[in-house]
């Protein structure tokens, strides 16, 4: 058997050239296939980071609108616009001599304000991508056995 | 052959000629991984990957008791210039676009903008502008105007503003204005706090920076931390009746022509500053001036708390509780008044010259006896029980209440170098002794709450991530008995509708006591301006609220029960309301006044 291939490889020589070109073509191929795994990762890891950084940069634009719309809700609703806005529909501010007071059976005073927690807090941890994201070929091999050997 | 080995000799050449560059590149390579500039080589690779950057978390929120916002953080914007990015065009555009928008001198301007910064090591300058009572401050935009300027940027056939960069920075923003200013006090462009409470509060209100490493490489990114927040703040002050003491003070000041003044409401019971009124009024939102002015009088910012004074008769509350609580009177002892009594040398007289005749206890604080109250130090209290009496009151200490910059008034006993018998007779009735209006306010709620002295507050309440924190109230001491307490409150509360229709409400029995006290200088005491002011507190049977009114250099009447004990008046008309306390149907009508 191995008589015979030989003698087909003497006969024809170009085959000798057509295995060594399969053989290049597959290592190219298997490297292309590597090439674009890691090319793929990378563009998805680009994207993830891409899409933080916006996500970042929207977080803060929204917190510094809500502050502003919160100061705007104060501005409105400041003891002084009530006063002005309250005279002008006619109304006054109620003196002693003005209220009658009656007693309701029951009825409990509205409960203390209670402040909200500050804004951007607990504190986060750091490191918030997947290591899928940023380890590398060798390490998510090292894990992978690892992983194995530990069962 | 020849050809062949013509073809040879070039292949060779070419291999050689790739290797030499080959060769170079991994010189080069081993250069600037390794070589003597190396470190400048790896300084300039990272920073094109990112930058360090610091973070400050935004400063915390502050809130009237019942959740009214009174202190919240905006948004201005720095008016950045990029200095290598600079032109013809884009200097005089800058200076021209800003100067319409901002009605600033356009010659400032285009210096700012032509000036050789470069050559000075700086790549990006800050505009600023000249304020005529501070100096140079940074231009700061507000959200609108920026958002103009921003149009123009993104417009190519608006004004070339390049180099022009909006820089946005956290500002402090009080939505009420000048509602409760002395109070908080301000915060600076650099988000220091100073005065008030946002000088007592600044570490707890500002938060922590923190360093974080910025990348601009997307696939680098990472969630960072945020810094850790500042606290928020619930205070003791209620917007509704602080903006009832502003306008009546407001009021007051305008219809007696004073000069300045302080309206000061509090909770005996546990301390709580219900409101804190001041004029001239501050606006924290616009505070350079105040730096300015409290340059030479830091007292301005914050006069609840640092404004001294000597009280007058308001002070006599303080000696009658001594000499009750200590036995050395009862409220029916007689005291002949003379008109004149000799303390330590020194003649003392009443408010008017006059001579009263028998008078009881009741009568002196009444009519406001200044010769009765000089006998009760001098000759029945002594000057040993008296100080230690007021020094137990905190006359000429610090409250400890937690706004910046309160003073200690001064008191000086019989200890001190300087201090003479007479002083003993003057303090009687509240000459030759400073205190600040909170220090008075929280000496006599003693004597409104059963002999017991809360110290003063302003917070409420702390909200940090950690959770939520309540201060609790923290009695000072118990300079008075509880029966001395009681009796004085009785006393006043007589003495008041005897002395004053002007301070009493229909329904409710209040105590209170007048003050006209003369302005010491260097001369002596200053004839023709005086304070006028009224301490009160009220229900008599359960008081809720203790009132100082004080007003500086009123014009239209020296006199304490006329320009002062109005104002009291009318601010506890509204508290009660305020304060949902119904009317005593026991208080006949006729008596308690109206």
């Amino acid at each position: 058997m191995r008589k015979a291939r030989t003698q087909a490889f003497r006969q024809a020589p170009w085959r000798n050239f057509r295995q060594s070109t399969g053989n290049t073509l597959l290592g190219l191929v298997a490297l292309l296939v590597l090439a674009g795994m890691y090319l793929a990762v990378n563009g998805r890891l680009a994207d993830a980071g891409r899409e933080l950084l916006t996500l970042e940069g929207r977080r803060a634009d929204l917190l510094r609108e809500t502050t502003i719309l919160a100061s705007q809700l104060a501005d409105l609703t400041s003891p002084e616009r009530l006063l002005e806005r309250a005279s002008s529909m006619g109304f006054h501010p109620a003196h002693a001599k003005d209220t009658e007071y009656v007693v309701i059976e029951g009825y409990t005073p509205p409960a203390a304000f209670r402040a909200p927690a500050p804004l951007g807090s607990p504190v986060q941890p750091s490191g918030g991508l997947s290591p899928a994201y940023t380890e590398t070929l060798a390490e998510w091999v090292l894990r992978t056995v690892e992983m194995v050997r530990g069962g | 052959m020849e050809s062949q080995g013509f073809r040879r000799g070039r292949v060779t050449s070419l291999m050689i000629a790739m290797a030499v560059v080959a060769g170079g590149l991994v010189v080069q390579l081993i250069r600037v991984q390794f070589g003597p500039y190396a470190p400048v080589f790896d300084a300039r690779a990272r920073a094109g990957n990112g930058r360090t950057e610091r973070v400050t978390p935004a400063r915390g929120l502050i809130y009237d008791r019942d959740g009214v916002l009174l202190a919240t953080n905006g948004t201005m914007y720095y008016v950045e210039i990029e200095l290598r990015q600079l032109n013809d065009t884009s200097r005089r555009e800058i200076a021209s676009v800003l100067s319409k928008l901002l009605v600033l001198p356009m010659d400032d301007l285009v210096a700012q903008l032509t000036y050789d910064w470069i050559a000075n090591g700086q790549l990006r300058i800050r505009l600023t502008r000249q304020d005529s009572r501070v100096g140079r401050l940074p231009i700061r935009l507000d959200p609108t105007v920026a958002s103009v300027l921003r149009d123009f940027l993104a417009d190519p056939l608006a004004p070339d503003l390049s180099g022009l960069d909006l820089v946005p920075t956290s500002s402090r923003h009080y939505p009420n204005g000048t509602l409760a200013g002395h109070v908080l006090g301000i915060v600076n462009q650099e988000g220091e706090g100073f005065f008030g409470v946002e000088g007592y509060y600044d570490d707890w209100l500002a938060g922590k920076s923190i360093t974080v490493e910025r990348t601009f490489l997307p696939p680098d990114a990472k969630l960072e931390p945020d810094p850790p927040a500042g606290v928020n703040l619930v205070l003791t002050i209620d917007a509704d009746i602080q903006e009832l003491a502003e306008i009546a003070l407001g009021e007051a000041i305008e219809s007696s022509k004073a000069e300045a003044g302080q309206v000061l409401i509090m909770d005996p019971r546990n301390g709580e500053i219900l409101a804190m009124a001041a004029y001239p009024s501050l606006d924290p939102n616009h505070y350079e001036p105040w730096l300015v002015k409290a340059e030479e009088d830091e007292a301005g910012i914050t006069p609840g708390v640092a404004a001294q004074y000597e009280p007058g008769s308001t002070f006599k509350v303080l000696t009658m509780a001594a000499a009750l609580s200590s036995g050395s009177v009862r409220p029916d002892d007689v005291f002949v008044d003379t008109g004149v009594i000799e303390v330590g040398g020194v003649p003392i007289r009443n408010w008017d010259f006059g001579a009263w005749g028998p008078q009881t206890m009741i009568g002196c604080m009444q009519y406001s006896l200044n010769v009765c109250l000089a006998y009760v130090a001098s000759q029945k209290l002594t000057a040993a029980p008296f100080y230690s009496y007021l020094t137990e009151f905190g006359v000429g200490q610090l409250t400890g209440i937690d706004l910046a910059g309160e003073v200690a008034g001064q008191l000086r006993t019989p200890r001190h170098p300087e201090w003479t018998e007479s002083d003993l007779g003057t303090n009687a009735f509240g000459q030759g002794v400073s205190v600040t209006p909170i220090q008075l306010i929280t000496a006599a709620s003693a004597v409104a709450n059963g002999g017991a002295m809360v110290q003063p507050h302003v917070v409420r309440e702390v909200a940090s991530p950690q959770g939520t924190y309540r201060p609790k109230p923290v009695v000072l001491g118990r300079p008075i008995t509880p029966e001395a307490a009681r009796t004085l409150t009785q006393m006043l509360a007589l003495s008041l509708e005897g002395e004053t229709r002007r301070a009493t409400i229909v329904g409710y029995q209040l105590a209170g006591k007048t003050g006209t006290a003369q302005i010491p200088g260097e001369k002596g005491y200053d004839p023709k301006w005086t304070i006028a002011s009224f301490l009160g507190w009220g229900p008599v049977e359960d008081p809720r609220f203790i009132v100082l009114v004080r007003l500086d250099k009123p014009e239209t009447s020296p006199w304490g029960s006329v320009v002062a004990a109005p104002v009291f008046q009318e601010v506890v008309e509204r508290l009660v309301v305020l304060l949902e306390l119904p009317p005593n149907q026991a208080v006949p009508m006729a008596a308690a006044g109206g």
